[in-house]
C-alpha cells in the first residue's frame, strides 16, 4: 500500500521563478526505506518539504496517508504523520534543555501531561539518549543533537520520517549513529524512512533509490539496479559507491565484471573467482 | 571577547532558589529591585546588602561565577564611584582639600551606597533569575504572569516563545560571531587598533554575515517548528506544570517584609534605632 503518492507534481517558489519540481509521479510504500539522490539544486529538499506539507504544490497533488496536503483543514494531520529531520542540528532544536525540546511536538498537539511524559521518555530511549534528558542541548555533539532532533520528531508519533541531508554536517561517528538510528526505525519500528543524501554509502543501505535531476525523477529502482547504470549517473554528475566504481573501471579495462556490485566483500569474491581461485 | 556574557546562562543545581517557582521569583525580583534602589540610610543599605549576600549564598553558585557577572561592570562601578566621591557637595567641613579636589563625608557615603546598590542589582538579578532559572521555566512564568493581557489581544504566547528561542540561540550566535571574527582576522581584518569609531566601523564586516546567517537560521527553525505541528499558543499543553509550594509563598512574604523594613529604616535615623534597641532591654 502506498503511503505517499505524488501525482503530476509541479512546484515553483514564485510564478516568475524557475520550476523546481517538474511533473513528478511517485509512490512511496508504507514501511519502505528509500534514498533520494541528486546533485545540489535538483529539487530534493523541495520535494521533501512538499511531502510533509510545509510547501504546497503549485500543480498536481501530494497525498500522505490518504490526505491531500492541500487540504488546509487537515494540514496538521499531514505534518503529524510525516515528520522531518533537517540538516543543521542547531537550527531545528527549539528549547535549550533536551527533554523540553523533545516535548515540543506533543505539547503542540495538546496532549495531556502524562502522555507527553511517556512519549518523551520513549522517544529518548529509542535514540539512546535517555541519560541526557536534563542536559543542555547546546553542549551535545552534532550526532547527539541530531538524535535529539529525531526523538523530537518521534515524540509526535509519525508514520514516516524524512531525513533532509541529516548527516551532511556530522563527523563520521555522528553519521554512523544517525544511519544506525534510521535503519532501526525502519526495520524494528516499521516506520517509512526517506533519506535525502549525498553519501552513496548511505544510499546503498536503502531498499530503493530515487535519482532526481532538474526537478524530475531520472532513475528509480533498487540500489543494485541504480548503481549498474554508472554512465547514466555520471552524466548527471553523481558518483557511485567506491566499490562499484572499481568494478566499473575494471570492466572498462577488459575484465568481464558483473554490474551493480555494492559491497567490498562481494567485489572481493568476484575478483577471486576470476583470478582462478588462486592460493587459499 | 564574548566569553564573559553571563546573561541567560543557566547553571543547573538543586538549591532552594533553583526549586522555587519562577513566577514567584519574578515577583521577588521586582521587590528586590525596589529594595536595592530605595535603600538610602545606612541601616537600610546594610539590610539590602545582607539580603543580596543571603541570596548569593543560598543559590550555591560558585564565587567565580558570581564575580563573572559583576566583571563587565567594573568600568561603570569605578566611574560612578569616582563621580560620587568627588562631586558630592557636603554641608560640613571637607575631609580633604587638595588643589581642585574636595572630598566631603557625604561623598564617601554616596560612593559606598552607590557601589553596594549597583553590585546588588547585578548580582541579585543574576542569582535570582539567570543563574538559577531554567530559561523554559522563565518564559513559561512570564507567559503565565502576563496571561491576563491576552484578553486585550496582547500576543503573550508569541512574546514568550520569541524570548525562549532568543535565549536558546545566544550561545550559538556567540560561537558564530567568534568564528566570523576569526575568519575576518585570517584575512587581515584589524579589530584592535584605531580609535573607537574605527573599531566600531571594523565590526561591520562581522555584523553583516552574522545577520545573514541569523535570518537563514530563523527560516530553517520556522520550517522545523511547523513540521512539528507548531500553531501558536492555542490548545497547547505543557510537559512541566508550574507549582507554587508553601515555601515559595513564605519566600515572597519574607521579601515583602524586607521591603517594608527598608522603607521604614529609610525614614528613621540610625540613632533612634539604637535608642529603640536599648529601650527593648
Amino acid at each position: 500500500m502506498s503511503f505517499i503518492t505524488c501525482r503530476g507534481l509541479t512546484f515553483s517558489y514564485s510564478p516568475e521563478s524557475r520550476v523546481v519540481i517538474n511533473g513528478i509521479d511517485l509512490e512511496i510504500e508504507k514501511g519502505s526505506y528509500t534514498a533520494v539522490l541528486g546533485h545540489n539544486g535538483c529539487g530534493k529538499s523541495t520535494l521533501a518539504k512538499l511531502m510533509c506539507g510545509i510547501l504546497l504544490p503549485t500543480g498536481g497533488s501530494v497525498c500522505v496517508g490518504g490526505i491531500d496536503t492541500a487540504d488546509a483543514e487537515r494540514a496538521y494531520e499531514v505534518r503529524r504523520k510525516c515528520g522531518m529531520v533537517f540538516q543543521n542540528p542547531d537550527n531545528q532544536l527549539v528549547a535549550s534543555i533536551v527533554e523540553d525540546d523533545v516535548a515540543f511536538a506533543p505539547e503542540n498537539l495538546g496532549l495531556p501531561r502524562g502522555e507527553i511524559r511517556r512519549r518523551v521518555d520513549e522517544a529518548l530511549a529509542t535514540v539512546d539518549m535517555s541519560g541526557y534528558a536534563k542536559h543542555s542541548a547546546n553542549k551535545l555533539s552534532g550526532g547527539q543533537k541530531q538524535r535529539v532532533a529525531i526523538a523530537g520528531v518521534l515524540a509526535m508519533g509519525p508514520e514516516c520520517i524524512i531525513f533532509d541531508e541529516a548527516t551532511a554536517m556530522l563527523d563520521p561517528t555522528g553519521r554512523q549513529e544517525i544511519n544506525a538510528a534510521m535503519k532501526r526505525l525502519n526495520r524494528e519500528m516499521g516506520l517509512t524512512v526517506i533519506t535525502i543524501t549525498h553519501y552513496m554509502s548511505e544510499a546503498v543501505e536503502a531498499d530503493r533509490i530515487i535519482v532526481m535531476d532538474h526537478g524530475a525523477v531520472a532513475a528509480d529502482g533498487s540500489p543494485r539496479e541504480i548503481f549498474s547504470q554508472v554512465e547514466k549517473l555520471k552524466a548527471i554528475s553523481l558518483s557511485v559507491p567506491q566499490v562499484t566504481e572499481l568494478m566499473y573501471e575494471m570492466e572498462l579495462d577488459g575484465f568481464a565484471m558483473p554490474r551493480g556490485i555494492l559491497h567490498a566483500m562481494e567485489a572481493a569474491d568476484e575478483i577471486e573467482k576470476r583470478a582462478g581461485g588462486g592460493k587459499k | 571577547m564574548l566569553k564573559d556574557v553571563t546573561f541567560g546562562q543557566y547553571y543547573p543545581g538543586d538549591s532552594f532558589l533553583h526549586r522555587a517557582d519562577a513566577r514567584i521569583k519574578i515577583i521577588i525580583l521586582i521587590i528586590y529591585l525596589v529594595i536595592a534602589l530605595a535603600a538610602q540610610s545606612a541601616l537600610a543599605v546594610a539590610l539590602s546588602a545582607a539580603f543580596t549576600l543571603y541570596l548569593a549564598v543560598a543559590s550555591h553558585i560558585k564565587l567565580r561565577l558570581l564575580l563573572k557577572s559583576v566583571k563587565p561592570l567594573i568600568f561603570v562601578l569605578v566611574f560612578t564611584g569616582i563621580i560620587n566621591l568627588f562631586f558630592t557637595a557636603g554641608s560640613g567641613e571637607p575631609l580633604l582639600q587638595w588643589k581642585f579636589i574636595t572630598i566631603y563625608r557625604e561623598g564617601i557615603r554616596n560612593a559606598v551606597i552607590m557601589l553596594i546598590r549597583l553590585v546588588s542589582l547585578v548580582l541579585g538579578s543574576a542569582v535570582l533569575i539567570s543563574y538559577t532559572t531554567n530559561p523554559i521555566d522563565l518564559t513559561d512564568a512570564i507567559e503565565s504572569l502576563l496571561s491576563p493581557l491576552k484578553k486585550i489581544k496582547v500576543p503573550v504566547h508569541e512574546f514568550a516563545m520569541m524570548m525562549s528561542i532568543a535565549l536558546k540561540f545566544i550561545p550559538t550566535l556567540i560561537e558564530e560571531t567568534n568564528k566570523i571574527i576569526s575568519a575576518q582576522k585570517a584575512r587581515c581584518a584589524d579589530f584592535e587598533s584605531g580609535n573607537v569609531f574605527r573599531r566600531i566601523k571594523s565590526l561591520v564586516p562581522v555584523l553583516v554575515p552574522l545577520f545573514v546567517s541569523a535570518i537563514r537560521r530563523a527560516e530553517e527553525l520556522a520550517d522545523a517548528m511547523e513540521c512539528r505541528c507548531y500553531r501558536g499558543g492555542e490548545g497547547r499543553t505543557k510537559l512541566k506544570e508550574m507549582k507554587t509550594r508553601p515555601a515559595d509563598w513564605i519566600f515572597l512574604l519574607a521579601a515583602a517584609a524586607m521591603c517594608a523594613c527598608v522603607i521604614f529604616l529609610n525614614r528613621v535615623p540610625v540613632k533612634e534605632v539604637f535608642e529603640f534597641w536599648k529601650g527593648m532591654f
